[in-house]
Formats: C-alpha cells, structure tokens, sequence
C-alpha cells in the first residue's frame, strides 16, 4: 500500500498531487490524482471519487475539468483513479478503445484473460477508499461518486449498489442502459460473459428500478449536441423511466449546444460539486 | 425665604386689617378670628409645615385656607388631610407609638413573634411615613398657593391705590381748571365795566365844563353896562342857552350792576368723583396659541391671559368646531358655539371629537361690563389611533413593511412608529420609535430571527394618540398576502389569503371583471413581497398532478401574457403530458430542458437579490430543481397561477433551510 508521490502542483490554495502504488485488486502499478484543499491541512476532509470516460487517465480530469476551485472553496478532497489496469500484458487490451486498456466500465470481470486484473469495480469501492481514507486526512464516512459517461455510468452502479456508501452522486453524460447500447455490450460480453442476466448487476437503469435504500438525488447533466446521445450509447431517458417509477429523485438537465468533450465537464463542474457538498458537508 | 418675609410683613396686617373690620360686630367671633390670624402668621415659615401633625391645628389650616381661597381657583380649595381613626392602616403618629410599646412587651414573650410582628409594624410605620410625607407634599403645595393668593392680593392693592390716586388727581386738576377759568372770566368783566363807567365820567366832565363856561358868559353879558353892547350880544348867548338846553345829559349808569354769572356746572366733576369707586371694564383678553401635548383625544387645555391693569370676574370661553367641509359663506349657519364660564385663565374643555380643529375665543367680566372678545385661537384634540392594515403588511428577516389606516378622517401631522423587541421569556426588549412618517406607511429595519411589537400613533399639533393594536413581526422568515386585486377572476382565495382555488365550472366571460391590474389571460395572482433586496424564501403546496406556474415577475409585468411567457416574470411550469410529468423553468418563453423524476408537492423557493438567483426545490427530498440567474432590475413580487383547475396553498413565515444557501 506503499504511495509514490509523481508530481505535486499548488493549485487553488491546495495541492493537486498525482500518486503511484502498486494495487492488489488489479495486480499493476495504478496512477491516482488526488486533490487536497488547504482545509484538509487542519482537518479531515469529506472525498469526491471522480471515475473518467473511456480512453481517459487520471490526467484528463484534473487538467481539464477545473475542479480544484469549487473543491477549495468547499474543502472537498477529490480522487480521480485511472479508467483501467495498465501494463498487464493481456492479449488484445490495447486492440480497441472501447474495450481493455483505458476502457475497463467498472465492473469487476468474470472472464478470462480480463479477471485477474480488470476488477475495477472493487477497486474503486474497496480499494481506492482504503487507500486514501488511509494516507490522507478523509473522512472515511464522506464521500461521493461522480464521473463523465462511462465513469458516469461507474459513479451510478456504485451508488446504486452500495445504498448509504456515497452521501452523494451525480454524472455527466453516463452511459445509463449499458446493457442497450453497443458500447456495453461489447464490454459487457467481454468482462462478464455471454449470459446477459449477469450484465444487469452493472446497469444503472436496472440497479435503479429495484434500488432500495438512503435516499439519493441524483444530478445528471447531459450536452444535447452529444454525438453518443444520438447515437443512442447514452440511454438517459430510460434512467428516467426508472427512477421515476421507483421515485428516485433525479434531475436531469439536458444542456443545449454542448457535446460529449471536457469543455461540457468543465462549464458544469461547479454545479456538481456544490450539489456533492450540499450533502457531504450537511 | 424671601417671599416668607414679605408675607409677615405690612401685607398681612392689611388682610387682618379687614377681617378685624369685617367681624367687629360678632364679639366673640372676633377673638377666633385674631387666633386664627396668628396662624396664618406664622403660615407661611417653614416650621409651620412641620409642625402641622396634630388634628386641631390641620384643621384650623383647611379652614383658614378656605377664606384664603378667593373662590377664583378651584385647586386652591385644598383638603388638608384629617387624619381619621376610622381608617384601618392610618393611625395618627401617637398610635404608631403605642404600637412601638406594643412590640416590646411582646418581645418578652416570643422573639419569633417579634419578628413578625416588628416586619408589620415596621410596614406600618413605613405606611404612615409615605402618607406623611405626602402630607408634606401636599402642604407644600398649598403654601404654593397661599403664595400666589398673596401675591395676587399685594397686586391687585397695589394697583386699586395707584388707580385711587390717579383718579384724584384727576379730579384736582379738572377742579382747579375750572376755578382759573372762572377767575379769568370775572377779571375781564370787571376791566370791561370799569371802562365804560370812566368813559361816562368824562362825558359828564364835558358837559359840566360847557354848562360852566355858559353860565360865566351870561353872567358877564349880564353885568355888562353897555346896553348897546348887551344887546347885542344878548341874543345869540340866549340861543347857545337855548341849544344848550335842549342837549339832554345822559344820565343812566352805562353798565349794570350785576356780575354776570353763570351757574357753576360741577356735574362732570360729580361723576369722575362717583367713578373712583368704580373699576374700568377689562379690554379684551389674549388668547394663547395651542401648546403642545396639552389635548387628549376628547378635551383641550385653552391658556390666554389678561392686562395686567384689567381685574376681571369672570372669563367666558366659546368655542366651536372648525367644519372644513362647512362652506366659508354659510358660517353663520356653523355649527352650536359653546360656552363655558371660568375664573381662571385657562381651561379644559372636554367632550370633543379626536382630531378636530376647534375656535377658541374668549370674553372677561367685571362689575362695569364685559371686554371685547379676543383673536380667535385654532386648537386640535389629538387623533384617534391608526389602525394597522394587517393584511397589508409584510416583512422579511431583515426588515417589516408596515401599513395602516389613519383612523381619523381629518389628516393628521405624521405617524410614530413604535417598536419593542419580545425576548423569548415573554420580555420585552428595547423599545424604538421612528418618528414624523408622513404617510401611511414605513419601511423598519429589523434584526432577524426576533420577534417584535409594532404599534403606530397619530400625531398632530395636539400630541400623539394612544397606540394602534400591536401588530407582531417575526424575522424568521418572509411573511407577504396575496395582492388579490390582481388575481384573475377565475382564481378565488381562501379566506386566510394564501390558498386558491381555480375552480371546474368555467365562468362566462361576461361575468368576469377585468381591470387594468388584474390577470387577464393566466390564471394567476401576485403576492405583495416586501421591497428589500435582501434574501426570501416561501413554499408552495400543490397536488402532484396540479399544472402551475409559480416564480416571480416585476409589478408590472403583462397582465395579458403567461407567466414565463415573456422577460418580466420567471417561473417555474408543470404541465401534464399524456406520458410524463413536464416541468419547466421559464423565462421570456424559453426553458431548460430539464427532467425531475420524483414531482415535488411542496416547492420552495428562494429568492436572493444581491446575488440576482432565483431557486427552486423540492421541499421535501431538500432536492435542488432549478436556478435562474437573473440581475432583477427592480423589486420582483411571487407569482402564482394555476393553468388548470386545482389549488395551491403558499406557506410564508417559513425559515430558509440552510441547504438553500449552497446554490
């Protein structure tokens, strides 16, 4: 569990850090970007878990999102692990963007070559909490989920399945129906075989319709000009469905103009984070 | 001290003077009276007061100072407190005394009972200490008076001999007038009758002369031996004689013996001598202009005063109300003069209309006649209380609109408004008043999370009328009503004023009644916010499937376009679709597409000036729904409409949960 500072930034009164440690659920060495808020120098701090999109490290949000004011202003610790294992040598991870390296949709996978390493699902809800609640000054019983498309539809499953775990979660663009869209499937069949009944236990619409649990309030934002709305990868109205019937509070916003890319996350990111703190410094 | 020793001195023995003068033929009476007299002597010293415990004494004060009070004051006639047996709690200083022994020989007894008792009688003693020195105070007071009598008295002698003298005087000088003119006239008689006698001597001395000379030339004529020369002369000397005789020598006195004199007529002299005993009629008074804070709602303190030469018996006050709506031409048939007669110099009159302007004049009186009447004096009796509009108010945590009605139909000056701050346990706080509001309403800064009294009066010259019923403020949350004159005919409100219904039988449009300040497209209806540019926050209660728009739009916003509909109003708009609950968030007729899963019933709504936001939530999953970023220009007021029959209930008063700060 040894921590291995990369680099080290003041940004926002705080410190944008990068980490390095070897992860016992993945078997590699995994990079984690974490964001300490000069408040955390005095106190312990509540923890934002952010999970990126396909094809993203834990670079893309940190540079791109424009977080750490918001997380200053709010002292919000926020931690953005990488999207998959790296290095693992598996035949054909690195064949596709969609699927393997940079690619790994959360779940933790049940077939071979993908099960020794792509546990991501673990990670992130076991792992990575452990870790950080260990080395930096976190609260241990605050801490929230958000992530953009496929770490949106990451931040939604582990809400969903772990009631009362996340005091708050929200998502940007998630991928709410993997199970109905080409992007899932392909994954889906990869990690968790051909039986699609296992698929439902990592998708948020189904999670939702049976959720059961604290009460959640969940923020969505979603561009309206986002190539993968239309084309129909996204599926944000039937998490709708869901959580209405289930009465789940959602709000959903659907933001004309914008598309799919961090200049979207960026013009939001000070919502969410204010909708987390709402919750995580009640 | 020095007013002291005037009164021992000469005045005094004038005053006993009088009453020796005046009792001389009651005997025995007299002899009481000179007692008494030394009593009011020594009156006036310090000492006198103190002494004055015992029941005799005090009473031969009551009734000397009865014959001291010249009935002109009615405060003069003082009580002077008998000290009865009677009375339980108020024995005389011997009892309390006795009581003293009392205690002791108890003390023997029971030192327990001793405290008891001793704390009574102490309370006792105590009890008769505050009325004795109330005593004091009222013979303090009555040597006031005693003082002011005998100044009056001092005067008004003072002023009786100086008039005395001059009317002497007077009569002296018209005297010894008419006595030169008199001599002079007798003077000139005399010289004139004088004269013509001498005139008349001397005529008389001629004529003796020529009578002489003829004589001596008839006697020489006579003697003459020559009768040749005789002769001739003889004729015309007997001719001279002749003529000379004819001539008849006036012989009367020329003058008469008589002076002339005329009847002395001494009848002016008789009436100025008649008229020293008799005082002038008194000139008119002088009425003074209305003093301040000396009326209540229903009497008047009028004050004028006389000249200072001028004794008077009686004053004789009129008085009208001043009618605006009377016309000026009409005057004569105004409305009743009164009329009140007093010996003072002023007077309250009472049984008057709050806030009415009446005339004032007054006449004086004496034995010769009566003065001419004086200026007339305007005064006013002090208002009714206002009467606080409840409905009309509103408030917010930092501040309280207040609104309320004259209570009087004549204008008043200006408004105070009072406020006092309730404590928790019931005290109340600080008390505050802002002062001259000149219209019927006022603006006051509050501190949030206290509760208040409010209260108003109205002032006018005459000081200010009682308080208005208090009207209570909390500063917890927003309080406002709805302005129903704006609702749409449609939309009938609850008898509380914050639920409204929208009801299913649809109204012909000829029996509703549009104005210009009234909805006339959307069923919708204002509410009255407070105009501060603070913070405020409300709720509205509505049925799942109710369609509605609540938000806020300026004052003026379209009566003629929905809600939302253009750039005056913001709100936000459920609509019920075949297949979904839609909800939006419109502005100039645009909304974010937004979708909420769980419908709220209960919507807040926080409305914060200075950072120009306007948010909604669901109350009851404290679920963010929607915020407008918008700068308000001017102050914005709620807005509520109902787009097809339902109700909705909105819930002031409410404290903004703190997770309404964190947008």
């Amino acid at each position: 569990m040894a921590l291995a500072q990369v680099s080290s930034n003041k940004c926002s009164g705080g410190y944008q850090k990068v980490f390095e440690h070897d992860s016992t659920e993945l078997k590699c060495k995994m990079k984690v970007a974490v964001y300490l808020p000069p408040k955390a120098e005095n106190e312990k701090c509540p923890v934002f878990y952010w999970l990126s999109g396909l094809t993203c490290t834990e670079q893309n949000f940190i540079t791109k999102a424009g977080s750490q004011q918001a997380a200053s202003e709010h002292g919000i610790i926020i931690v953005a692990p990488d999207t998959s294992p790296r290095g693992c040598n598996i035949e054909g991870e690195d064949e596709s963007w969609d699927f393997g390296t940079g690619a790994g949709f959360y779940v933790d996978a049940t077939q071979e070559p993908w099960k020794t390493n792509y546990c991501m699902y673990s990670y992130v809800t076991e792992e990575l909490p452990r870790l950080i609640n260990a080395n930096f000054p976190a609260d241990p019983e605050n801490m929230s989920i958000s992530g953009h498309s496929m770490g949106g539809h990451g931040a939604l499953i582990c809400a969903l399945k772990n009631p009362g775990k996340y005091k708050a979660v929200s998502a940007f663009a998630p991928i709410c129906n993997p199970i109905q869209c080409a992007w899932g499937q392909k994954a889906f069949s990869g990690y968790l075989g051909k039986d699609k009944k296992t698929w439902e236990a990592y998708d948020a619409t189904v999670l939702a319709a049976s959720y059961s649990g604290p009460q959640l309030d969940i923020l969505i934002d979603q561009g309206r000009d986002d190539q993968f709305l239309s084309a129909s990868q996204l599926l944000p109205g039937n998490l709708i469905a869901a959580c209405s019937e289930n009465k789940i509070p959602v709000v959903f916003r659907l933001q004309p103009g914008y598309d799919h890319s961090y200049f979207f996350i960026y013009s939001f990111i000070t919502d969410h984070i204010k909708h987390h703190a709402k919750f995580l410094n009640a | 001290m020095d007013l002291y020793e005037v009164y021992t001195g000469s005045r005094l023995d004038v005053i006993t003077e009088e009453v020796l003068s005046g009792d001389e033929e009651h005997g025995e009476e007299h002899q009481e009276e000179v007692k008494e007299e030394e009593v009011n002597r020594d009156l006036p010293t310090k000492e006198a007061f103190v002494v004055v415990s015992e029941r005799t004494e005090t009473r031969e004060l009551s009734s000397t100072s009865q014959r001291f009070s010249t009935d002109t004051n009615d405060s003069l006639r003082f009580e002077a407190y008998v000290p009865s047996s009677d009375e339980e709690g108020t024995p005389s200083p011997d009892s309390s005394v006795d009581g003293h022994e009392d205690v002791f020989e108890e003390h023997k007894e029971s030192e327990a009972l001793f405290g008891v008792t001793a704390q009574q009688k102490l309370n006792k003693v105590n009890n008769i200490r505050t009325k004795l020195e109330e005593k004091v105070v009222e013979m303090e007071n009555f040597a006031g008076h005693l003082e002011e009598i005998f100044l009056t008295v001092e005067e008004n002698f003072g002023r009786q001999e100086q008039h005395l003298e001059q009317h002497c005087n007077d009569v002296l000088q018209t005297l010894s007038h008419r006595y030169d003119e008199r001599a002079a006239a007798l003077g000139e008689e005399k010289k004139r009758k004088l004269e013509s006698l001498y005139t008349q001597l001397l005529g008389c001395g001629r004529t003796l002369d020529a009578s002489k000379d003829l004589i001596e030339t008839a006697q020489e004529l006579y003697r003459t031996e020559d009768k040749r020369l005789f002769l001739q002369a003889v004729m015309p000397t007997m001719k001279r004689i002749e003529e000379f005789a004819k001539e008849k020598p006036d012989l009367t006195l020329v003058t008469p013996l008589e002076f002339d004199m005329p009847l002395a007529d001494l009848s002016d002299v008789k009436t100025m001598m008649d008229s020293i005993n008799i005082v002038p009629a008194p000139s008119a008074p002088v009425i003074n202009p209305q003093v301040s804070n000396s009326a209540t709602r229903t009497s008047l303190r009028v004050c004028w005063s006389l000249f200072s030469d001028d004794s008077v018996e009686y004053y004789e006050l009129y008085y009208r109300p001043v009618l605006e709506d009377t016309p000026a031409a009409d005057s004569t048939k105004g409305p009743d003069v009164f009329n009140v007669k007093v010996k003072e110099t002023h007077c309250s009159v009472g049984e008057l209309l709050p806030n009415v302007q009446y005339e004032f004049w007054v006449t004086a009186t004496n034995t010769t006649g009566i003065s001419p009447a004086s200026e007339k004096a305007v005064y006013v009796t002090v208002p009714s209380p206002p009467v606080i509009r409840q409905r009309e108010c509103s408030s917010c945590p930092e501040a309280a609109l207040i609104r309320w009605e004259s209570g009087n139909t004549n204008p008043v000056d200006s408004y105070t408004v009072e406020l006092s701050e309730t404590g928790t346990d019931g005290q109340s706080g600080v008390n505050e008043s802002i002062v001259a509001v000149p219209t019927c309403e006022s603006l006051i800064q509050l501190q949030s999370g206290r509760q208040y009294l409010i209260y108003v009066r109205a002032v006018n010259i005459g000081g200010p009328s009682d308080r208005s019923e208090a009207f209570t403020v909390s500063t917890t949350g927003t309080i406002f009503h709805l302005l129903q004159d704006t609702a749409h005919p449609c939309l009938s409100i609850s008898e509380d004023g914050f639920s409204m219904f929208y009801g299913d039988e649809e109204l012909p449009l000829s029996a509703m009644t549009f104005d210009d300040n009234t909805f006339a497209r959307c069923v919708a209806v204002l509410g009255d916010l407070i105009p501060v540019r603070g913070r405020h926050y409300w709720e509205v209660e509505l049925e799942e499937d109710t369609e509605y728009r609540i938000g806020v739009a300026y004052e003026d916003t379209q009566r003629n376009s929905y809600l939302g509909g253009t750039n005056t109003s913001w709100c936000m708009r459920h609509v019920l679709t075949p297949s979904r609950h839609k909800y939006e968030f419109l502005h100039s007729g645009w909304s974010p597409d937004i979708r909420i899963t769980v419908n709220p019933v209960r919507i807040g709504l926080s409305l914060n000036y200075e950072r120009g936001i306007l948010s909604f939530f669901n109350v009851d999953l404290e679920q963010h729904l929607h915020t407008f970023y918008c700068s308000f220009l001017h102050y914005v007021h709620p807005c509520f409409a109902l787009d097809n029959p339902g109700a909705l209930t909105v819930r002031t008063g409410v404290e903004a949960p703190q997770y309404v700060h964190l947008v």
